[in-house]
Order: C-alpha cells, then structure tokens, then sequence
C-alpha cells in the first residue's frame, strides 16, 4: 500500500466511518508505517475540529457527581479496560410523550420523572461499585455514639459493608456507607453549603422503577453530618439527597434536582 | 486566550495543551484533575454527542461512558500525537456512533434525517444536516468545499454512516466516497489552517 491509499484509510478512520475489513487493513499498515502516524493524527485533529459545529450544552449536574463517585472506584489501565468494559446498557425507554404547552405543575412532574429515570439507567447499568472499608469516623463521633455511628460499626463490619464518596457541586463531599444484607445506609457529609431556615436536606432512597422512599431530613450545620436513613435499602437502590422546604417535601417525592446521586449497585 | 483548554497563542508559539497535561496527571490516577478535564470538556463532547444521537437519556449514557473511558485509559494518550482536546473529542465521536448504529438508534436517526421517507431526494440531505451547524470557522470551511466532499463528511460525522452506507445512500462506488472523504479532510485542514 502506498502513502496515498493510506490517506483514504486514515480520512475514514478518523471519521469512524471504515468497514471491519478496511479499519483491519489500517491498523495492519499503520502498524507495518510508524512513520505513517502523522497523517493520522493530522486526520484526528481536523475531524475534532468539526466538534465545534455542535453548540456547547452542559451535561446534567448529577452526572458529574456520578462520574466522581464511579472512578473512585473504577481501576485504570490495560488490566482495567479488558475486564471491566461497561456492562451492556439497558434497552432505552422511549420518550415520555409530553403536552406542547404543560402547566407548571406538570413541567415539575416531568422533570421529576426524568431525574427519577436517568438514575434507574445508572443503577442498572456500567461498572460496579467495588466494596472498600468505612472510612474513619471523628473521635468527636465515637465518645458520642448516635445510632448513625453505630450502624456505620456495623456496616463496617458487615461482610457486605460498601461506600462511596461523591463531591458536591455546591461544595463539600458526600458518603454513604450501606449494606445490603443490613439493610442500613448512613450518610456522612462534609463542608455541605448550609441551607437557609426554610430549608433542608432530604435523603432518598431511589428505587429500581424510580420511585423515591424519604430518608428523612438533616441540616447541615456543624460542618459535618452523619445521618442514618431511615427505612431500609433495597437492593439496586441509589442514595440521593436534595434540599427541599423545612420539614421535608410535603409530597413525599423530591421536589428539586439531587445534589448528591450514590448508585449502590 | 484559551478555548477548550486550549491555549491559542497570539504571537504564533506552539499552543499550550493543558488538556493533554490534565490527561497525564489523570493516568497517574489524579481524580482533581479528572474532574477539571470533565468541567472543561464535557459541554463540548455533550454537544457533539447530542448533535449525533439526539436523544437526550442516551446521549447522557454515551457521555458517561466516554468519560470513564477516559478514566481508564488515560495513559494510552501519547502527547506528541495530538493535542488532549483531540483525543477525548476522537472518543466521543467513536462513542456515539457505535451507539446510533445499534438497531434501534439508527432507524430513529433514519426517520430523523429523512432516508425512511422516500419522497425526500438524495441532494436534500446534507443540506438538513448543515442546517444545524454553527461553528464559524468550520462552517466557513466546509462552505468552500465541493458538495459532494462536504455531503460525504457531514453524513460520516454528524450521521455516523460508514462509507459503505453513504455509498448507497448517495449511489456512488465506493471508492469515489473514499477519495471524496480524503480529498475533503485535506481541504478542509488546509482552510482551517489545522495543525496536529
């Protein structure tokens, strides 16, 4: 193969567009001309270029935390990619149908189902949390051995015992700690942004078909919390908290967007 | 002036990449600067997979795999082979095309860009797909390709069809969509001003 029939390959290449046979052909020649690598490159930055065409639009905010919380545990490297390559995704659901002009009530009900549903992808789907320790609990903590600190000792001990920490947007981190066989989760923040007096936070536990179960509420005062659910966890369940009006959501659903999003399976 | 994490020069040194710098201290397993590239580039790569998918729950999906993709294979990105930007860009792409020719994706991106409707012409169809763009130096660009080069592109990238498929979209041998492919790459890096 010449250089200018490489050029076609590499052009194609770039733009993902090769059959299975030609893109095997590539990598044969590409690997038989290092000095080739140029064309390939120069090829990978102009089709990038077209990148820019598309206008920016920001991802959702609680896949970022998602995404924190997944790589902490996620291992890197050539080990990593052969044995964990994302599980297959869940077949999609297709679009709710919605009203061309919804009230406002109903903009809220959408919305809601749609955090609810993004979340019931992300359990189901892509790389396990893989079980580590419970992190170390304030000496503070132990001298004042709330039930939240003594379920945290038990799902520490627990064979099954999991956590995972994910950063909020706002500030401060968020940690829950679960599990299963349990049925306990403790939630520990810090630095969480205080919230005003009529507000709080609420805990949920998100279930497989995207209902939300309250966890019951906190504020984030001293800096640092460590709250028990209450209620139990179910397994696939995901752990999220948003700030509703003080006393909770008086519709026993989330009302705003999750600020902290912790899927446990 | 930077863009993207890119640092555009203006006396016309070499360009500062801190995206591949980011890139490097994530393969050392830096999860500060993972989350600084994902602040940097997610919105870019969202685009770009929204404007290939446009569902909006799986393009979050194909987002999310890019990134941990990104996480994991960190320490495969060679710094004198293209810039950061570049490299994630490339697997987003990758990634969204894989997705929109899973079954079900690509016969609503079928129905979406017109080809299970009979009645629209051939000609019409890069023409529905450049109606969305908007970068200005690219579309100034693209502008001054041949129409054929620039139907063979728009439907590569942003229809994420294999030559193969845009030759009997377009009912041209194969080997011309090839050329076309190349022919239009060079251009449109020359009239970019693209360097690698």
């Amino acid at each position: 193969m010449n250089k200018e029939e490489f050029a076609e390959l590499s052009a194609g290449y770039a733009l993902n567009a090769l059959s299975p046979e030609d893109l095997a052909a590539f990598e044969m020649t590409l690997a038989e001309h290092p000095e080739w690598s140029g064309v390939v490159a120069a090829d990978a930055a102009t089709v990038a270029a077209l990148a820019d065409t598309a206008p920016s639009t920001a991802p959702p905010l609680t896949l970022r935390s998602t995404l924190l919380s997944k790589i902490a545990t996620t291992p890197q490297g050539e080990a990593a990619l052969t044995e964990s390559q994302p599980a297959e995704l869940a077949e999609p659901e297709p679009e709710p149908y919605r009203d061309p002009s919804p009230t406002t009530t109903t903009i809220q009900a959408v919305s809601r189902r749609n955090w609810t549903r993004g979340l019931f992808g992300l359990a189901a789907s892509l790389v396990l949390l893989v079980g580590i320790g419970v992190g170390a609990v304030s000496l503070n903590e132990m001298l004042n051995r709330s039930d939240a600190v003594i379920a945290l000792d038990q799902i520490e001990d627990a064979p099954d015992g999991q956590s995972a920490t994910v950063d909020v947007i706002d500030g401060g981190t968020a940690t829950a700690h679960w599990s299963e066989s349990l049925g306990k989760v403790v939630l520990v923040s810090n630095g969480l942004p205080e919230v005003t007096s009529d507000e709080t936070y609420e805990m949920w536990f998100v279930r497989d078909d995207g209902t939300a179960v309250s966890g019951g509420t906190f504020a984030a005062t001293a800096g640092s919390t460590t709250e028990l659910l209450d209620g139990a966890l179910e397994p696939g369940d995901t752990i999220a908290v948003t700030v509703e009006q003080a006393g909770g959501s008086t519709t026993g659903a989330p009302t705003t967007e999750p600020i902290v999003v912790i899927p446990t399976a | 002036m930077v863009i993207d994490g890119v640092e555009v020069p203006e006396d016309g040194a070499p360009p500062v990449d801190h995206v591949g710098e980011l890139l490097q201290r994530v393969a050392q397993g830096d999860q500060n600067a993972f989350a600084r590239l994902y602040d940097m580039l997610s919105p870019r790569a969202f685009g770009l997979i929204l404007r290939v998918l446009v569902d909006r729950s799986q393009s979050e999906e194909v987002l999310q795999e890019v990134f941990l993709e990104v996480w994991q294979s960190a320490e495969r990105f060679a710094p004198n082979r293209g810039q950061g930007r570049s490299w994630v860009l490339t697997i987003a792409h990758r990634r969204a095309v894989d997705r929109v020719r899973s079954a079900q994706s690509s016969a609503d991106r079928d129905v979406r860009i017109g080809f299970r409707d009979l009645d629209v012409a051939h000609d019409g169809v890069a023409e529905q797909v450049e109606l969305r763009i908007e970068g200005e130096k690219v579309t100034t660009a693209l502008a001054t390709l041949p129409e054929a080069q620039r139907e063979a592109l728009t439907l590569a990238y942003y229809g994420g069809y294999s030559q193969s498929e845009i030759a009997a979209l377009v009912g041209a041998p194969l080997g011309t969509i090839k050329t076309r492919m190349r022919d239009g790459l060079s251009r449109l890096r020359t009239e970019m001003g693209v360097t690698s």
